[in-house]
């Protein structure tokens, strides 16, 4: 019965990982009447070896890890206080949540329009007599400009997971907490925190690896640049590699970005894994 | 004491009042200066002068001789319909395979499955390309459909799995017992138990078929002549970026079905978003 979702998981998934593989350890043009040539290591001698590539890897670990401390903070935070549900609770989380339905793509575009040297908040501060600010021109700007559209763009999703798991955090232990007279931020530490484990791990998993990925963004806001000071690793392999017909270079970058998600993907399953252990002995 | 409350509940209201406005003064920005030149976008981003508002540049986008975006609509939404409906038809009866049968090769099939979430997908695209190219679908709307279905079929096996595996096993029993097959057991009695959860998986693989990027771009490629909504928008608008009259309404035009449709259902989709992925 799961022949056909073998097959079609198989030949389109696991296969091209395979291949990704395969292709990092040679060196290959794509072209049908070539054989891919193998050269060992060449590939990811080049990609660690070439400051443009490794900052290329560091600028995707920062967005990566500093975009899911912020969406996470964020959508904790917010999701502690639009825990109620009533009418005003009910908009704000759908207005937080919108632009997850609107493609990475078009939010990048958009907030390139507002951002963009000539986008409105320039015209804006320009009116009101101060200097234009280089959101998206100046290279230490733009990375932090385009994590913060992520952000902006992510959080909501979150936030949605951690109201679901706020749900179920035992409403006896918070009664108990507050009987013992514990402060909201005594009663957030030692019920609410340990309750949201398996909600953190999820949400932290999830938002980690759609920012390994970021690529969308990276086209339509800002394009790499400027000084591919926003060249992330997938751009990196779509947009540069892959077009300059680099197949073992781009396929040695899907190999660092598919261990790297690995790797996140296992860390934090491993430290879910010990605090539960912990809340076990102590409880 | 009820001040302090009461000032703590002003405080939170405002706050949240004040996010809400980072999080739609995009959108209003988007809306507003479609309706207007480049000089008055220019000028003043930020209000609609209602004497001068037009809806030429809206019409403008809608008949733009490069990019039709009723096709790109069309694509769109076959490409979230054929791969909804793959995905579901495979992965129905491998989760019910999956879930019936306790034993360990199975368990380690599983594994093998949920492994899948964990790959950033847009990053093996070029090894797809070649393995595309070698069974004939390179450049076509079905390699597209596959490729997308198989991204897909992780998280759709993992939740059909989770929420199959508490159903009763009685159920099966008795239809056994009456003489129902396998398949006439799944068909007849589990699917129509699992319709919360088909709706839930619908409208997420949805969303991410309908706002994926990279995919129509690296498989269809700008020489097939076929574009999604994405790709479509980025033909139109990615060279003319600083054209304001022609980004904003393209952009509008983007994203209104999918506005629609959210707040239409948002209820839906934020609880099916919450439910398909705490269930793990």
């Amino acid at each position: 019965m799961f022949i056909p979702a073998v097959l079609i998981y198989v030949a389109l998934l696991v296969v091209p990982v395979i291949y990704a593989f395969y292709y990092s350890f040679t060196e290959y043009n794509g072209f049908p009447t070539r054989v891919p040539e193998f050269v060992g290591l060449d590939n990811y001698r080049t990609i660690f070896g070439s400051t443009d590539m490794t900052d290329t890897m560091v600028i995707t670990a920062v967005v990566a890890v500093v975009g899911a401390v912020l969406v996470n903070l964020a959508a904790l935070g917010l999701a502690l206080l639009l825990q109620r549900t009533n009418r005003f609770n009910t908009f704000g989380r759908v207005v937080m949540f919108y632009p997850h339905v609107l493609s990475a793509l078009v939010v990048g575009f958009l907030w390139q329009a507002v951002l963009g040297p000539q986008g409105v908040v320039n015209t804006m501060l320009e009116k009101v007599g101060t200097d234009s600010l280089p959101f998206l021109s100046d290279p230490d700007w733009a990375l932090w400009s385009m994590i913060l559209v992520i952000v902006w763009s992510l959080f909501g999703v979150q936030l949605i997971l951690y109201l679901a798991g706020l749900q179920a955090v035992p409403a006896d232990l918070l009664e108990a907490a507050r009987i013992d007279g514990a402060g909201r931020w005594r009663t957030f530490r030692a019920v609410t925190w340990p309750s949201l484990a398996s909600t953190v791990t999820v949400a932290v998993i999830t938002s980690g690896i759609s920012l390994l990925k970021t690529y969308d963004v990276v086209v339509s806001l800002t394009g790499g640049g400027p000084a591919g000071s926003t060249k992330t690793l997938a751009y990196s392999i779509l947009a540069v590699s892959f077009p300059q017909r680099n197949i073992g270079v781009a396929s040695a970058q899907a190999v660092v970005l598919i261990l790297a998600a690995a790797v996140l993907a296992i860390t934090v399953l491993v430290l879910r894994k010990r605090a539960e252990d912990d809340a076990e002995s102590i409880g | 004491m009820n001040k302090t409350t009461s000032t703590a509940a002003t405080v939170r209201v405002a706050f949240i009042c004040l996010v809400s406005l980072g999080m739609l003064v995009p959108m209003y920005i988007l809306v507003i200066n479609t309706f207007k030149s480049q000089q008055e976008i220019l000028a003043n981003p930020f209000s609609l002068n209602p004497g001068t508002a037009t809806f030429q540049y809206l019409a403008d986008a809608w008949t733009n001789p490069d990019f039709s975006i009723l096709k790109g609509y069309g694509i769109t939404l076959a490409l979230v319909l054929c791969v909804n409906a793959i995905a579901m038809a495979v992965c129905a009866p491998a989760a019910y395979a999956l879930a019936r049968t306790p034993k360990p090769v199975f368990r380690l099939l599983l594994f093998f499955f949920i492994a899948g979430m964990f790959i950033p997908t847009q990053v093996i695209l070029v090894p797809v390309i070649f393995v595309l190219r070698a069974i004939g679908l390179m450049g076509t709307l079905p390699g597209l459909i596959l490729f997308m279905t198989a991204t897909t079929i992780p998280f759709t096996l993992f939740v059909f799995f989770g929420y199959i595996r508490v159903l009763p096993r009685s159920l099966d029993e008795a239809a056994a017992i009456d003489g129902a097959g396998k398949y006439h057991t799944l068909w007849r009695i589990i699917l129509p138990l699992m319709r919360p959860i088909i709706a839930t998986v619908f409208i997420l693989n949805s969303l991410s078929v309908w706002n994926d990027f990279a995919s129509p771009q690296m498989i269809l490629g700008p020489g097939s002549g076929i574009y999604t909504v994405t790709t479509g928008v980025y033909a139109a608008v990615g060279q003319y970026s600083t054209d304001y009259t022609k980004v904003f309404p393209t952009l509008l035009l983007a994203v209104i079905p999918i506005l629609v449709i959210f707040i239409v259902m948002q209820r839906h989709i934020m609880s099916g978003l919450a439910a398909g992925a705490v269930k793990g």
